[in-house]
């Protein structure tokens, strides 16, 4: 079986709420596009309605830099 | 919502070729690689300043090798130079120009031998001989012994010490006593009591691949044949040599010699890539004003001494041409001439595939103009950046990220805040009144006096125009954005008969003039022609003028602004780099946008000139230096009493243009617009609005997130009970975290980022 790589994970451990479902949030599977480029990551996903969470400190960081590299591509 | 498109893709393999050409002549006018004039002078091309400058500091064995490449008998070569470098020396046009070749001889004697050259090079295989005596076999053999070519020298003379005496009869006992040294110490062979006749040329020369001789030896086997002086070659018998006269053209002889032996060592022809040999004339600029006028060090009759030495070495003043660099924020950060940023810049725009990591400083340069007319030579840097944008965007390799947020603040200046209505009364008008989006966004009640003032004393009634002139879309090279503002624009001016255009803002004057507005004037010109209005109240004050780099080279408009000043009783104090020297703010080419550091860098510089409150003509600049904390006025606030307070946010500056065209629709026109009513409260923290002013966030975006939520319920509760929610909005996903009120919601937090994320399945 082939190893999926992820480029980031965040595991919510049970700290975030989705309001609408009101069930906890969970380590869940999705994905980054920009400019036809996905990657692959792990967030905080809502396990019935789907609402994959992107906290402000990832934002700002990873994905911001991220952005910019690929910008200049 | 207006909304850009995001290029699809960074797979895209195609380039638009700006002209290497036109580069390149531009290029070429930055002077800065110039050679100093000494150099240039000098045939062998000899790095004078670098030279002066280790001896200055007492490094004189770093002097010395520096000495060496041109050199491979110093002690010669600095007693016997004629030195034309001390001639063209620019010292001496205002005082006494450096002792160079005094210099060059206490490198010469002070300065340690490296030894390290031959240990890392490996002999060439090619042999090479020299027949006869005198300077240019010896320097010759010099040269060809740095190349590594195995050298050996025939001469008539019985032994190395009576060869050395024959070339350089000139040297000083101690001087030849170190010659000899170093002659002994190079690896040339020498075959001593030869008889350098037709027949021992015969007997030798299929031993060598190359034979060089002396003009003498060359005389007496080929009295006929006359060498190429270029070249220093006879080229029917392959001999190298030629006449040279003095110690310096000797050298060069013997360097142009060396050259062409090399080349039929190879089996090259001595002709191709030689490269420019020989002195030349330099295009560099030195600014003198501040060199001091100094006497020589006087020679004793030994020479220098070290520290004599070191101290004559001092006074060069290292010509260099910075004039750009000193007076431009831009350059300043990058460290960069512009020549070679300038090349950088034009590589990043040819890349097919990998990073363009000049991106950031193509986009960073304010277009203001400014080292074009501080550089002796004219250099165009706003014009290549704006080149690169241009062709950037035209092959879809622009990022939108650096330029979204103005593009997208120009759409709204000419949607839903744009504003085209004849003067109440007139169905066509004499003027318009056209302020610039930026007066509008940061002094709306300044825009609606000066509005007023206008039409109160203009004959033939003065219509009103708010939008954008279309400079946002230029600067960021989107040319089909700008054109499609000049269109709006053209076909408004149109519906209002034609009129003569009022710019309040010399920006747009120029962009508007640029794209073939007809007659068009500065308010400044107006208040001019008509006056000051009624009541005005005159300050008895000083400040600093700014001058807008949009008005650079517009002579006419800085003076008006300057009788205008004078005549509101301000007394403008002077600042250095005023004028058509004038630096940008830092919001012209949308450097606030693409670039805060450098832009704030610019905003620094252009506040360092004074202590004093700023006065400027461009909404922006004002706006800029009151960010900064400066007070700083638009000379429309003076002349109107008006005080556009504090600096607006860029929510607030989008609500400002806004609420001016309604409230002057309603107040002037009659006409009630569609306000969008919130059917909520909404407030936010104080950290939530200096948040979202850095990260560009926008009220509106907002709202747009906050309206999804109650729309949809979705959101996420974090551990201290706070909600967060997301919406995307064109090519961004921006994120609210806040808490619930009694009638609404209170704002903590803002974010966003541009990639899209969604949920992934498996």
């Amino acid at each position: 079986m082939a190893i999926e790589k992820n480029y980031y994970t965040i595991d919510p451990q049970g700290k975030l709420k989705c309001v609408k479902c009101g069930v906890p949030l969970v380590k869940g599977k999705a994905k980054f596009m920009y400019l036809d480029n996905g990657f692959p990551v792990e967030l905080p996903v809502c396990p019935v309605c789907g609402f994959v969470y992107v906290p402000e400190e990832l934002a700002l960081g990873k994905v911001a830099s991220v952005e910019r590299a690929l910008e200049d591509k | 919502m207006s909304q850009i498109q995001e290029r699809g893709s960074t797979h895209v393999y195609k380039v638009n070729k700006i002209s290497k050409e036109e580069m390149e002549s531009m290029v070429a006018r930055c002077v800065y690689e110039q050679p100093p004039f000494c150099s240039a002078a000098c045939p062998l091309k000899l790095d004078v300043r670098a030279m002066l400058k280790a001896a200055a500091g007492g490094n004189f064995k770093k002097a010395l090798q520096l000495y060496e490449k041109i050199a491979p008998f110093p002690l010669i070569l600095s007693q016997g130079c004629e030195a034309p470098c001390e001639g063209k020396c620019r010292l001496g046009e205002i005082g006494d120009g450096l002792a160079i070749r005094e210099v060059e001889r206490a490198v010469a004697r002070y300065g340690e031998q490296s030894r390290l050259g031959s240990v890392f090079r490996s002999a060439k295989r090619q042999k090479i001989a020299i027949l006869g005596s005198g300077l240019f076999t010896l320097l010759l053999a010099g040269e060809l012994e740095k190349k590594a070519y195995p050298v050996t020298v025939f001469c008539e003379e019985s032994d190395e010490e009576a060869y050395l005496r024959t070339a350089a009869p000139f040297l000083d006992e101690e001087a030849f006593a170190l010659e000899l040294r170093r002659l002994k110490g190079k690896e040339i062979r020498f075959e001593c009591s030869c008889r350098l006749d037709a027949a021992f040329y015969e007997q030798h020369k299929a031993s060598f691949d190359v034979l060089c001789a002396s003009d003498e030896v060359r005389a007496k086997l080929f009295p006929d044949s006359a060498p190429i002086p270029e070249l220093m070659i006879c080229e029917a018998e392959r001999l190298v040599s030629g006449p040279t006269r003095g110690v310096l053209d000797a050298a060069f002889g013997a360097k142009k010699a060396a050259l062409t032996v090399d080349r039929l060592a190879q089996k090259l022809d001595p002709r191709n890539t030689r490269g420019q040999e020989g002195p030349t004339d330099s295009l560099l600029y030195t600014d003198l004003s501040e060199a001091k006028a100094l006497r020589r060090v006087a020679v004793p009759a030994g020479g220098y001494t070290k520290e004599q030495a070191m101290e004559e070495a001092g006074r060069c003043i290292q010509c260099h041409c910075e004039e750009c660099l000193k007076s431009c924020a831009y350059l300043k950060h990058y460290k960069k001439h512009p020549g070679l940023l300038a090349r950088e810049i034009y590589n990043n725009t040819q890349i097919i595939m990998g990073d363009h990591q000049l991106n950031k400083p193509m986009n960073a340069c304010s277009l203001c103009g400014q080292c074009t007319v501080v550089c002796p030579n004219g250099f165009d840097m706003a014009r290549v950046c704006h080149l690169a944008r241009q062709n950037m965007v035209s092959t879809d390799k622009m990022p939108l990220a650096p330029h979204e947020f103005a593009l997208l603040d120009m759409l709204f200046s000419n949607g839903n805040a744009f504003l085209a209505r004849p003067q109440p009364g007139f169905a066509s008008c004499r003027y318009v009144f056209f302020p610039g989006c930026q007066a509008a966004a940061i002094a709306p009640e300044t825009v609606r006096a000066a509005y007023e003032d206008l039409c109160s004393r203009l004959e033939g009634g003065v219509a009103l125009m708010l939008g954008c002139c279309g400079a946002i879309a230029d600067w960021a090279g989107r040319t089909e954005m700008a054109q499609q503002a000049h269109e709006l624009l053209d076909r408004e001016l149109a519906r209002l008969g034609d009129p003569i255009v009022i710019a309040g803002c010399p920006s747009c004057a120029k962009e508007l003039r640029e794209h073939g507005v007809k007659e068009l004037r500065g308010i400044w010109d107006v208040l001019e022609e008509i006056g000051l209005p009624e009541g005005v109240h005159k300050l008895e004050r000083p400040m600093a003028l700014h001058d807008s780099c949009g008005a650079r080279g517009d002579a006419a408009t800085q003076a008006s602004i300057r009788r205008l000043a004078a005549s509101l009783g301000v007394r403008l104090t002077d600042t250095p780099y005023s004028g058509d020297r004038s630096p940008c703010c830092g919001y012209g080419g949308l450097t606030a946008y693409a670039n805060r550091e450098v832009a704030g860098e610019m905003t620094e510089q252009c506040l360092e000139r004074s202590d004093e409150p700023y006065l400027s003509y461009c909404m922006a600049c004002r706006d800029r230096f009151a960010r900064q904390g400066r007070e700083s006025r638009h000379l429309l606030e003076l002349v109107y009493g008006t005080d556009a307070g504090a600096p607006p946010d860029i929510s607030e500056k989008r609500w400002n243009r806004l609420t001016l065209k309604r409230s002057l629709l309603r107040e002037l026109w009659g006409e009630e617009s569609m306000e969008d009513k919130l059917n909520f409260e909404l407030n936010y923290t104080a950290e939530a609005r200096r948040m979202m002013d850095e990260r560009m966030i926008l009220t509106d975006d907002v709202i747009a997130v906050l309206e999804d939520f109650r729309a949809s319920g979705e959101a996420i509760e974090d551990e201290d009970g706070l909600l967060v929610a997301r919406r995307r909005v064109g090519n961004a996903t921006f994120w609210v975290k806040f808490s619930r009120t009694d009638g609404g919601y209170l704002v903590h937090r803002a974010w966003s980022h541009r990639m899209n994320v969604v949920k992934r399945e498996g």
